[in-house]
């Protein structure tokens, strides 16, 4: 465990230098900022228009900052050679893959709580109360980004930085409406054949939509604890995998 | 006590190109390097050293054969265990300080939490960059960054130490400083694993050398029994023309031309017809002497 953080050390200390890093923590923070204006125009309903606009921002500020980081950690280290002394030491190839997954998601972190914070001085100052339901929306979209960095880890083990920054991407965007589109798909396919293949896309992309509590944040619902906890499980048990999955590719590699 | 490094008929063939064309970058390497000696790895550019170097680190997995380090299969995690490996151009997070790079390198080589600083700062000390402990990567020059390398290979106390290129990018100081780590380690019990090009240095500290061209093994054992026996006979003599030049090329005889002299290189055999038309020629002799082939030689000669 001393090994694997020790990695993730020092691939947050290399992530938090990044200028990626930095642009899309200061895009997000402007506009959530702007959203105050946005949301001044439309009286009544701009405590929840900031809510969203907001939440919003963290969800797809945190997937894009886990997609930039996670996809280019491994390849860089394995470009520029850093990697030859760590794993000429007694370090397993899947100690190195977890170490940088967690890097980059304590870097991801970081940008993500400094956002929520932000949002959580506006929603203060608007609502002259903090709003409870807000660290445990921040908290299940921390787990989506978990999610998300650990698919851009995993296929950064077999594809150049841009494909894999690609590839998740598309799993990100896919798995955000898997349950409305592919779950719609599977229920119109008249052939069996197609169907098979339906369900086996539905069930291999993450439902990234199930760690999204911005609507029970804006419409102040409740949310059942045995549905977090579920999710939370959910989230777990899929970035354990694939990261299984990567780190069983990385030991085969050669670099 | 099994042997620090060991080789069996060792073989990597990569696959090149989309056609997936095989190269064979190592073929059929036996080698064998008994504890505490320093053991020379030569050859020319892509002889097959840097892939020996990643085949036994596990870098890349051989196509057949195999090596042990102590013992352990190179797979194992127990096997890197015992190595400090310095990578030819050492690279490291240039944001880094020296102490930070040693101190990350001690918790991955297992060093005891309480002994870390210390032991990373003895061996930046060792490795002669007392003054910059704390100076980060980026401000550092070529050959300062090489031995943060070094002090790195050398910071989990390994019983083997793999080096391509220790000497790269060092100024003739630091050659001579690394000269003298190297033996000291090696009397310290260390077993020395040395991939080089600066042929003087092997010759002077390794006590065993391998020569390596095209993938093949061509010659290994002692400097002294790789150097070939027989010795020549060198002639100083003064500058010569172009015609003398001529006159002495059918003897079959090694010039060198130099501003002040000219030195000829002759098999002793022939000593006698070249001072005949040494004479007939009106060429002085400064100076005769007898050598030795030099392991530089006898690389050019193996490899070339």
């Amino acid at each position: 465990m001393t090994k694997i953080w020790t990695i993730a050390k020092m691939s947050l200390l290399e992530n938090s230098r990044k200028q990626v890093f930095h642009v899309l923590c200061l895009l997000m923070l402007t506009v959530i900022a702007g959203s105050v204006l946005l949301s001044i125009f439309t009286d009544g309903t701009k405590l929840k228009i900031l809510k969203d606009l907001c939440m919003t921002c963290i969800l797809f500020g945190g997937a894009v900052l886990a997609i930039a980081l996670g996809s280019t950690g491994i390849p860089n280290d394995v470009e520029q050679r850093t990697l030859y002394p760590i794993i000429a030491r007694p370090v397993g190839r899947a100690q190195y893959v977890v170490g940088k997954f967690l890097g980059t998601l304590l870097t991801v972190s970081m940008g993500v709580l400094v956002m929520a914070t932000v949002f959580g001085v506006l929603v203060y100052s608007f609502q002259h109360g903090f709003d409870k339901f807000l660290p445990l929306a921040t908290l299940f979209a921390l787990m989506e980004v978990a999610v998300i960095a650990a698919l851009a880890t995993a296929i950064s083990t077999i594809a150049t930085p841009a494909v894999s920054a690609v590839v998740t991407f598309l799993v990100y965007i896919c798995g955000t409406i898997k349950i409305g589109y592919f779950g719609g798909l599977i229920e119109q396919a008249t052939s069996g054949a197609a169907k098979a293949v339906y369900s086996v896309v539905y069930h291999a992309l993450p439902n990234l939509e199930c760690f999204n509590l911005k609507t029970a944040l804006v419409h102040s619902d409740k949310v059942p604890i045995a549905y977090l906890v579920q999710v939370a499980l959910y989230g777990l048990c899929y970035a354990a995998f694939v990261l299984f999955l990567g780190s069983l590719n990385f030991a085969r590699k050669e670099v | 006590m099994s042997q620090p490094l060991l080789t069996e008929n060792l073989t990597k063939t990569y696959q090149l190109g989309k056609k997936k064309l095989p190269k064979t970058a190592l073929d059929s390497l036996n080698i064998e390097v008994p504890e505490g000696i320093i053991f020379g790895f030569l050859g020319p550019n892509g002889a097959g050293k840097t892939t020996t170097i990643k085949l036994m680190l596990d870098f890349v997995q051989p196509t057949s054969g195999s090596a042990t380090i102590f013992g352990h299969p190179t797979t194992a995690s127990s096997a890197r265990s015992l190595i400090g490996y310095l990578p030819e151009q050492p690279y490291f997070h240039k944001f880094l300080k020296p102490i930070e790079v040693l101190s990350m390198h001690a918790v991955l080589a297992g060093v005891d939490r309480r002994e870390i600083r210390k032991r990373a700062i003895s061996c930046l000390e060792r490795a002669g960059l007392s003054d910059y402990i704390e100076t980060p990567i980026a401000k550092l020059s070529k050959g300062l960054t090489q031995r943060v390398g070094i002090a790195q290979a050398i910071v989990g106390d390994p019983k083997l130490l793999i080096l391509d290129e220790p000497a790269s990018g060092l100024d003739p100081i630091g050659r001579h400083q690394m000269r003298d780590l190297l033996l000291d380690l090696k009397n310290e019990g260390k077993t020395i694993f040395l991939s080089s090009h600066l042929l003087s240095e092997v010759e002077s500290i390794c006590d065993k050398v391998a020569v390596l061209k095209k993938g093949k093994m061509v010659a290994m054992g002692a400097p002294d029994s790789v150097r070939s026996s027989s010795s020549h006979v060198v002639i100083h003599t003064s500058p010569i023309d172009q015609d003398m030049l001529e006159r002495l090329r059918f003897l079959n005889v090694s010039i060198n031309r130099q501003s002040d002299c000219t030195v000829l290189t002759i098999d002793p055999k022939a000593i006698y017809e070249v001072m005949r038309a040494m004479e007939e020629i009106h060429l002085p002799v400064y100076k005769i002497d007898t050598q030795r082939e030099s392991l530089e030689e006898a690389f050019l000669r193996l490899a070339a």
